[in-house]
């Protein structure tokens, strides 16, 4: 009998598909690629059983240390982004917003501002520069693809003048040993991944549980609907572009203590920016806009790290490691589009 | 007569009631090149369902987003419940107790049945400005169920319903709300018969009520003598025809109609002609075989049926 309810054929094309409601074990794993970080899992699962068998010592506590700063300022810089692509829109600047925070916070203590006040006041210059990119998508309509990208070149070439190309020892951290705003702000083993996760928590409860999420999801999904509907678009694409701007100038000021340097180094910051767009993608938030996981995107972060890490105790040589990413991410990517159909059937979205 | 009016056309005067809870004067909209309203004069009774008929382009939907707040009139002047109204936003004319069914219906499938029922208008804890799901779940069922819409679940996706069902969403979302003018944007299109009976049925207890007055955008003649008390017909962007529902027919719209068609089609083809003959004229300076020409397109003419109606919705 559950056979033929499966196969209603009155149900119209754009009407509500029938209910497939498979029993047992079936049922729990279909709930559980019904979620939209579902196929994330699966992969990064995946990818850590292959390197746990193919290494000696990955599932140690010592490779987990060793993983977490390839990783936990990516997912930082992805779970901002995912609000701008929830909405639809990209912001190609993240990776140079990245790059120029941290010379603000120098150019701010070398000008007499203590430590963490400079952290603060260069974040907000951060969302003032992401202030700019939400403005000329949202008021001038240039496309957020062009106006980030303007953004991007011009923080680059910000970031080289005022550095005058030459690497900085970050401030905080000339000490020695490691002090107290050096262990809060990036250097501690667990400061970026605790930066990450309480960030990650606050912001998917925004995604999920309050107006500001609603509007995201709704701006990204039916722009003129949720015009129609009172939503003011302008306000909400421009605070998702400065929430987007400073997680990305926080995760710039994080390494830059972490690693106590910062080097004006446009082509590596480029490369962050690739890495965190692939981490909200394979993560499960959708590029066309209205659907988005700020979860995905740290397991999209974990699973490129995973990856890395992977790669490297493997002693696969670096050229390698963008071969091996780019068919990684073809396979996620293949998964998530598989699972998708699937969830399509399950009664949930 | 105003002055925006062309020859031979019969404007709407402006008509007052002492009951109006809504009235427009000379309000009108252009949209860059195109004029999408040039002078339309229109109240709402309390209590009163007010058909507008008219053709596609004709203005319908720029006045309704004009009522609504969405968009903005460039000149006239509009009064709510004796205020001056003139909303910035959909949120103002909502605040002045406005709310509309739009055409496209403003909703957003990638959200639950639940939220989008709730779409700017959540319920929010405090002092956490965190959703209230539960209340909203909870309203949204007590509220389909008072239409008497079936819907599978409302923790599904719009994108997951039949068109009907969505229809019934958009209007339940407004009618649950606290607006007392409704504002109704053809929402019957995608409605099969029994669920555009149950719309009508449901805008028909509205009226009974008499606390809520309605502006209703339909095609079919039926429903408007079914639950309308007034009818007014707008044509290139004025409204030209207002009657109560009682005395007027069926046969009367259908000859207004028809005989905007016949002007439309005779406009049409003055139009052409004249082009043509203007382009014969060029041709016969330039020594060309221009009447041959002008014959031949004048024929080609003939045969578009195009009635010229304005865009701009």
């Amino acid at each position: 009998m559950a056979a033929t309810s499966e196969t209603t054929p009155s149900a119209p094309e754009s009407g509500s598909p029938p209910k497939r409601r498979p029993a047992g074990p079936l049922a729990l794993l279909t709930r559980f690629l019904a979620l939209r970080e579902g196929s994330i899992i699966v992969v990064t699962v995946a990818a850590i059983v292959y390197f746990a068998i193919t290494t000696n010592d990955y599932l140690t506590f010592g490779n987990f240390k060793n993983l977490l700063p390839y990783f936990c300022f990516l997912g930082i810089m992805a779970i901002g982004e995912v609000f701008v692509m929830t909405l639809g829109e990209i912001d190609l600047s993240i990776g140079a917003m990245y790059l120029v925070t941290p010379f603000a916070f120098w150019k701010l203590t070398e000008a007499g501002i203590p430590l963490v006040p400079s952290v603060i006041l260069a974040i907000l210059i951060a969302g003032g520069f992401g202030a700019i990119n939400g403005f000329f998508t949202a008021w001038v309509g240039i496309p957020s693809f062009v106006a980030t990208l303007a953004m991007l070149f011009f923080l680059d070439g910000l970031a080289l003048i005022v550095s005058h190309s030459e690497q900085i020892t970050t401030p905080g951290t000339e000490i020695v040993g490691v002090p107290t705003f050096a262990q809060i702000f990036g250097a501690g083993t667990y400061s970026e991944l605790i930066w990450m996760l309480g960030l990650g928590v606050i912001l998917q409860v925004l995604l999920s549980l309050t107006r500001w999420g609603v509007y995201t999801v709704s701006a990204g999904g039916n722009r003129l609907g949720a015009a129609e509907a009172g939503v003011n678009i302008r306000l909400v694409m421009l605070r998702n572009f400065v929430l987007c701007a400073m997680c990305a100038g926080l995760a710039g000021i994080l390494e830059g203590v972490r690693t106590s340097s910062i080097t004006p180094d446009p082509s590596g910051s480029a490369q962050f920016l690739l890495y965190a767009i692939a981490a909200v993608i394979i993560g499960g938030t959708v590029m066309t806009g209205g659907e988005g996981t700020v979860i995905g995107a740290i397991l999209g972060a974990l699973f490129i790290g995973v990856l890395q890490d992977g790669l490297v105790l493997k002693s696969v040589n670096a050229n390698y490691e963008y071969l091996y990413l780019g068919i990684a991410v073809i396979i996620a990517m293949t998964i998530y589009v598989l699972v998708r159909r699937v969830r399509r059937g399950t009664g949930r979205a | 007569m105003p002055d925006t009016a062309y020859a031979g056309e019969q404007i709407v005067a402006l008509d007052t009631a002492d009951d109006d809870v809504l009235r427009v004067e000379h309000v009108a909209k252009r949209f860059g090149p195109t004029t999408a309203l040039r002078d339309i004069n229109l109240h709402l009774r309390k209590g009163e369902v007010l058909a507008l008929l008219g053709d596609n382009g004709a203005g319908k939907s720029t006045l309704i987003k004009i009522l609504s707040g969405f968009h903005q009139h460039d000149s006239g002047s509009m009064w709510c419940k004796g205020e001056p109204y003139a909303p910035r936003s959909v949120q103002q004319a909502r605040k002045a107790g406005i709310d509309t069914v739009f055409q496209d219906l403003a909703l957003v499938n990638q959200l639950t049945v639940f939220q989008n029922m709730f779409l700017h208008r959540e319920l929010t804890a405090k002092p956490l400005p965190l959703l209230r799901n539960r209340a909203m779940r909870k309203r949204t069922r007590a509220a389909l169920d008072d239409i008497g819409i079936q819907i599978q679940s409302i923790d599904l996706p719009v994108a997951r319903l039949s068109g009907g069902q969505r229809q019934a969403i958009a209007v339940a979302r407004v009618i649950s709300g606290e607006a007392d003018i409704i504002l109704l944007d053809e929402p019957l299109a995608a409605m099969g018969a029994k669920e555009g009976a149950q719309i009508i049925d449901l805008v028909q207890r509205l009226r009974d009520s008499g606390e809520v007055s309605i502006i209703l955008i339909v095609h079919n003649y039926i429903q408007v003598f079914q639950v309308c008390d007034r009818v007014n017909l707008i044509q290139d962007g004025v409204i030209t025809f207002d009657k109560p529902t009682s005395e007027t027919s069926v046969s009367e719209l259908n000859e207004i109609v028809v005989e905007q068609y016949r002007r439309a089609r005779l406009e049409a083809q003055r139009t052409m002609t004249a082009e043509v003959s203007v382009d014969a004229a060029r041709a016969a300076v330039a020594g060309d075989e221009g009447g041959a020409s002008a014959a031949r397109v004048n024929r080609s003419g003939s045969a578009d049926d195009s009635p010229g109606a304005a865009p701009g919705e």
